[in-house]
């Protein structure tokens, strides 16, 4: 059976977030039948946070528990079938803006960078940017945005 | 996710058309809504200095009073810091750091202790005489703050539906039962009135949030301090980047409650439920203490037929962003106590700036209220761009779409300066902090 954490561990460009969900004794999770839907950050997407971030967060595992369990959604949702959602709602308790149109697939402010990766227990996306999760204001605040003055 | 300043980012966009459509261009470049002026760095790095040391007794002195004090039906000494606390290592200084945003020590802070010792007087007196001649480090000042992201509630994070719960509501009564184990009427009043106490186990764990938040605020003023001592920022955009990267740095740091109890630590708020310094701390005091707080009394009438207050929490706009810096003595906006309390730790530069404006060194408390002003506002727009950052796109995105979001954001934002219900537009200094001549 390959989970959803082989394809991270057998992949090149996922170490952070193999370092991160052991740190956060996710693994487990992670191997269970699910299935999930897992919006996985490459190194890259980690190494843009400026420094000190993840230091802070590997020092502090619930903390740092939370912000992954917020990049997986309970489901097998592929690209094919998020056509037209808005939204998801991940493991932590908020929801992940989708954006699927003929430009591209994105998630919240992630583009999809490689989607469909097939698991045993799920599905991977791969996304460019670690997501964090958007503050009930954030929403009020956009909408008053796109007011024209 | 350091903001550069871009100087082409108005090529992809056309002109904003907002009433503060300078300042989102600004924003859009990377900088602040306070202008990139030598005079504004000066003035707010040595705000941010005189700042962090007061703010180096609020922190020890808001963990003391939720950790110790906690629920003493008198608490006549919560101000009078044991040395336990002075001595409590910052987890953001010193060389056993969890993370080091200060190179200096880890320890109370140098000036702090001697203004302890001696205070405006200059004299060494027992503690008691400093305290009643009202000599001293101002708390209400802080505990304002506390009560203002109290009473806001529905500011967001997972903290506040966590103080309905009744895991919270068990792990008060553990904790009550404990600290009045020895006292049969305070234990014969909560039998009585168990909401009352419920509601001040509240008010304690508000009081370790604004602590563990401020813990990380002084160290981080502090070397933005002996940063610009040592010619390290270029201008404002640079102080702004500093907050921002350091926002991020730290988003993850654990906000808990415990209380210690005949020797014993007890869990109120544990470290485990995974809050966060940015959305169970950072977001609610930024929403609640530079835009809401209360409105000062004898400024705007409580009477509900003369609709001067808004009916609507979510409209309130008393903060330090709107303030009128006239000092009026109060603990909340305009917060005269804690201007009085960074009036005894300017920087050389401010005080000898100070004395060449307006009435001299008679009128410093009101230059340093609106220099104070002018760094809160450098303070938000970190945090709006450290919002932009986390939440949607980079400046020099190459996607129209994105940077058009991220105009839409900016542009939100702003609004809320320019939104005439209530004259909140009025009442905002953004238009104000444009102008060095403000003072």
């Amino acid at each position: 059976m390959t989970t959803i954490v082989d394809i991270a561990v057998n992949n090149e460009g996922f170490s952070t977030l193999v370092t991160a969900v052991t740190v956060a004794s996710l693994v487990e999770a992670l191997q269970s039948p699910g299935p999930f839907t897992v919006f996985a950050p490459t190194d890259a997407a980690f190494a843009k946070l400026p420094a000190g971030t993840i230091t802070t967060l590997v020092q502090n595992v619930p903390q740092l528990s939370r912000i992954l369990t917020y990049h997986v959604v309970a489901g097998r949702y592929k690209k094919a079938d998020l056509i037209g959602v808005k939204s998801l709602t991940t493991l932590e308790g908020s929801v992940i803006d989708l954006n699927i149109s003929e430009q591209g697939f994105e998630a919240n402010n992630a583009t999809v960078i490689a989607a469909d990766i097939e698991a045993d227990n799920g599905v991977v996306h791969v996304i460019d940017t670690v997501m964090l999760m958007r503050p009930h204001w954030f929403y009020p605040i956009m909408e008053s945005g796109k007011v024209l003055h | 996710m350091t903001t550069t300043l871009l100087t082409e980012q108005s090529i992809k966009l056309p002109s904003s058309s907002h009433p503060y459509a300078d300042v989102i261009h600004r924003l859009e470049a990377g900088g602040s809504m306070l202008p990139d002026t030598p005079e504004n760095l000066m003035q707010i790095i040595g705000l941010y200095k005189a700042y962090a040391v007061p703010m180096d007794f609020y922190w020890r002195d808001l963990l003391y009073i939720a950790e110790q004090v906690f629920l003493e039906p008198l608490p006549a000494f919560k101000y009078f810091l044991p040395q336990e606390y002075l001595d409590l290592p910052n987890h953001y200084a010193g060389d056993e750091a969890d993370l080091r945003f200060w190179r200096g020590q880890e320890t109370a802070h140098p000036e702090l202790l001697e203004f302890m010792e001696k205070g405006e007087l200059k004299t060494k007196l027992p503690k008691i005489f400093h305290h009643l001649y009202h000599d001293r480090i101002n708390m209400e000042f802080a505990e304002e703050c506390m009560r203002a992201m109290l009473w806001h509630r529905g500011l967001g994070g997972e903290l506040e539906p966590f103080m309905d719960s009744e895991e919270y509501r068990q792990n008060c009564d553990r904790a009550i039962r404990a600290f009045f184990k020895n006292n049969p009427v305070m234990l014969g009043l909560y039998k009585l009135f168990p909401e009352m106490f419920l509601e001040q186990c509240r008010q304690s764990t508000m009081t370790s949030v604004l602590g563990l938040f401020w813990e990380i605020m002084a160290p981080v003023f502090f070397e933005m301090s002996d940063i610009y001592d040592e010619g390290g920022f270029k201008g404002v955009p640079d102080a702004m980047d500093f907050l921002a990267n350091g926002i991020f740095a730290i988003a993850g740091r654990p906000i808990y409650h415990r209380v210690k109890v005949g020797g014993e630590w007890l869990d109120i708020v544990p470290k485990s439920k995974g809050f966060t310094w940015l959305y169970e701390a950072a977001f609610p005091y930024v929403e609640a203490v530079f835009y809401r707080t209360s409105p000062f009394r004898g400024t705007k009438s409580y009477n509900a037929q003369a609709h001067e207050i808004p009916t609507d929490q979510n409209d309130f706009h008393y903060g330090i962003l709107y303030a009128d810096k006239f000092p009026v003595g109060s603990a909340g906006i305009p917060p005269t106590l804690l201007h009085q309390d960074m009036y005894h730790f300017l920087p050389q530069y401010l005080v000898d700036y100070y004395k060449q404006f307006c009435r001299g060194e008679d009128d410093t408390l009101i230059q340093l209220a609106v220099s104070f002003q002018r760094s809160m506002f450098n303070v938000t727009s970190a945090v709006i761009q450290a919002g932009r950052a986390a939440f949607l796109y980079p400046l020099d995105d190459p996607n129209p779409q994105h940077l058009l979001a991220n105009r839409h954001y900016f542009e939100g934002q702003l609004n809320r300066f320019c939104n005439p219900k209530y004259g909140m537009d009025k009442a905002s200094r953004l238009d104000m902090v444009q102008d060095q001549n403000y003072r």
